[in-house]
């Protein structure tokens, strides 16, 4: 998965962070343009908790907002070039590795946007239970083609597994806020960003993902 | 920052009748997350906070009052980001009422921080203040107050103001105070958490 831009968005819908991680369409849009997407982002987020169909509002508690957890979702793969052997164990902040987690978790994000697809990108959205937004827009494009019934059912699948990871993914970032951002004593609160380690920390992520 | 702990030391256990799924998975999470992160040395941590109170009692002139207030007030500001470090590693889901908060905080929260287990007691009628009997208090190890101090000085003060920060953070305001401390004199050490209300219009949109 390729992630484009990673944007965190405060619990009133102000832009906190924002950083394009290759050179395409992302980078055709200047500082103000993504402060106009983020707040626009926050009250889609908030109309389409609205419109949850019927059916769904139902049967809410059949639901299954248990999200597996997919192993070394951005960690450093096990590549025999580098010199890193597995005994060491890898830095990962105030984690002891060799993943910031093991288990499933349940999204806290029932009736808000979770995944948006669209012809020339997809975007992802892991809200937490303070309100932080954390949204990823990826370059990687979900089929749409529809196919045979077999073809649709892998196509539900491979909707379901890319959207499993974006969230396995955005968690470690939300981790990765919570070593660099919050323990940063000179960071405000809802303030934006601007934290070199946190920057290091989330581009080697999201460098492994690729 | 978590709390180092020799491995001959036991942990109390809690009288509780049957435990709950719930509760028991509460404990797992809690131990699970707390092997799983860095630790410091709890010496350390104890003889800094013992500097910190040190130096605000000099600072205001032993006024009591004074320093308690910005014990707290610091443990505010810790709380309202300590909230997101432990749910970006715990990911527990939101709690239902009071009594399933009372043991995501002792089993949880307490224990991935501090490494104790604080006791839940003294249920209100309505079910929404109750109590944390602290065993033993790693902020006040090695800890004797002077006279002047015994009559005034919550000593962890700093402890409330992190409960009040995290709580409000996932939108419950609560009340959280001392009722007695050992290095006070008394019993036990009780810590007095009591919900004021559920701050429903700023709950996220989106979790029902």
């Amino acid at each position: 998965m390729a992630i484009e831009t990673i944007l965190i968005i405060n619990k009133s819908g102000g832009l906190i962070y924002q950083r394009n991680f290759s050179e395409s369409f992302a980078s055709k849009l200047n500082s103000n343009d993504f402060l106009i997407i983020a707040s626009t982002i926050h009250s889609v987020f908030a109309i389409t908790s609205q419109i949850t169909p019927k059916a769904l509002q139902i049967t809410q508690n059949n639901v299954d907002y248990v999200i597996p957890y997919i192993p070394m979702v951005g960690m450093e793969s096990s590549n025999p070039q580098q010199t890193r052997n597995a005994n060491v164990p890898v830095k990962l902040g105030s984690y002891k590795g060799p993943d910031f987690f093991k288990e499933p978790f349940i999204s806290w994000n029932k009736s808000g946007l979770r995944q948006l697809s669209t012809d020339q990108f997809t975007m992802y959205i892991y809200q937490t239970m303070t309100g932080l937004k954390f949204v990823a827009l990826s370059s990687n494009v979900l089929s749409t083609n529809a196919g045979t019934m077999n073809g649709s059912i892998d196509k539900t699948k491979a909707v379901n597994v890319a959207s499993q990871v974006a969230d396995n993914f955005l968690r470690k970032i939300y981790c990765l806020y919570g070593d660099y951002v919050m323990k940063d004593p000179f960071y405000s609160m809802e303030m934006p960003i601007k934290s070199e380690l946190f920057d290091k920390a989330v581009k080697r992520m999201v460098n492994n993902l690729l | 920052m978590s709390r180092q702990q020799s491995i001959n030391s036991s942990q109390t256990p809690t009288p509780t009748t049957a435990q709950s799924p719930l509760s028991r998975s509460l404990k797992a999470t809690g131990e699970e997350v707390w092997k799983r992160t860095e630790k410091i040395n709890a010496e350390l941590f104890t003889l800094t906070y013992g500097a910190i109170v040190s130096q605000l009692c000099t600072d205001y002139g032993r006024d009591f009052v004074k320093i308690n207030e910005q014990l707290y007030q610091m443990g505010y500001s810790i709380g309202v980001r300590l909230i997101e470090d432990f749910l970006a590693r715990t990911a527990l889901p939101r709690c239902q009422g009071m009594q399933e908060t009372s043991e995501a905080l002792s089993k949880c929260a307490f224990k991935v921080f501090l490494n104790i287990t604080p006791r839940v007691t003294n249920w209100s009628s309505g079910k929404d203040a109750f109590s944390l009997i602290i065993d033993d208090n790693p902020l006040s190890d090695f800890v004797e107050l002077p006279m002047d101090a015994m009559e005034q000085l919550w000593y962890s003060n700093v402890l409330c103001g992190v409960l009040k920060g995290a709580l409000e953070m996932v939108q419950l305001d609560c009340d959280v105070f001392f009722v007695s401390d050992i290095l006070r004199g008394d019993q036990q050490t009780e810590l007095r958490v009591k919900l004021n209300k559920i701050l429903k219009d700023e709950i996220p949109i989106g979790e029902d």
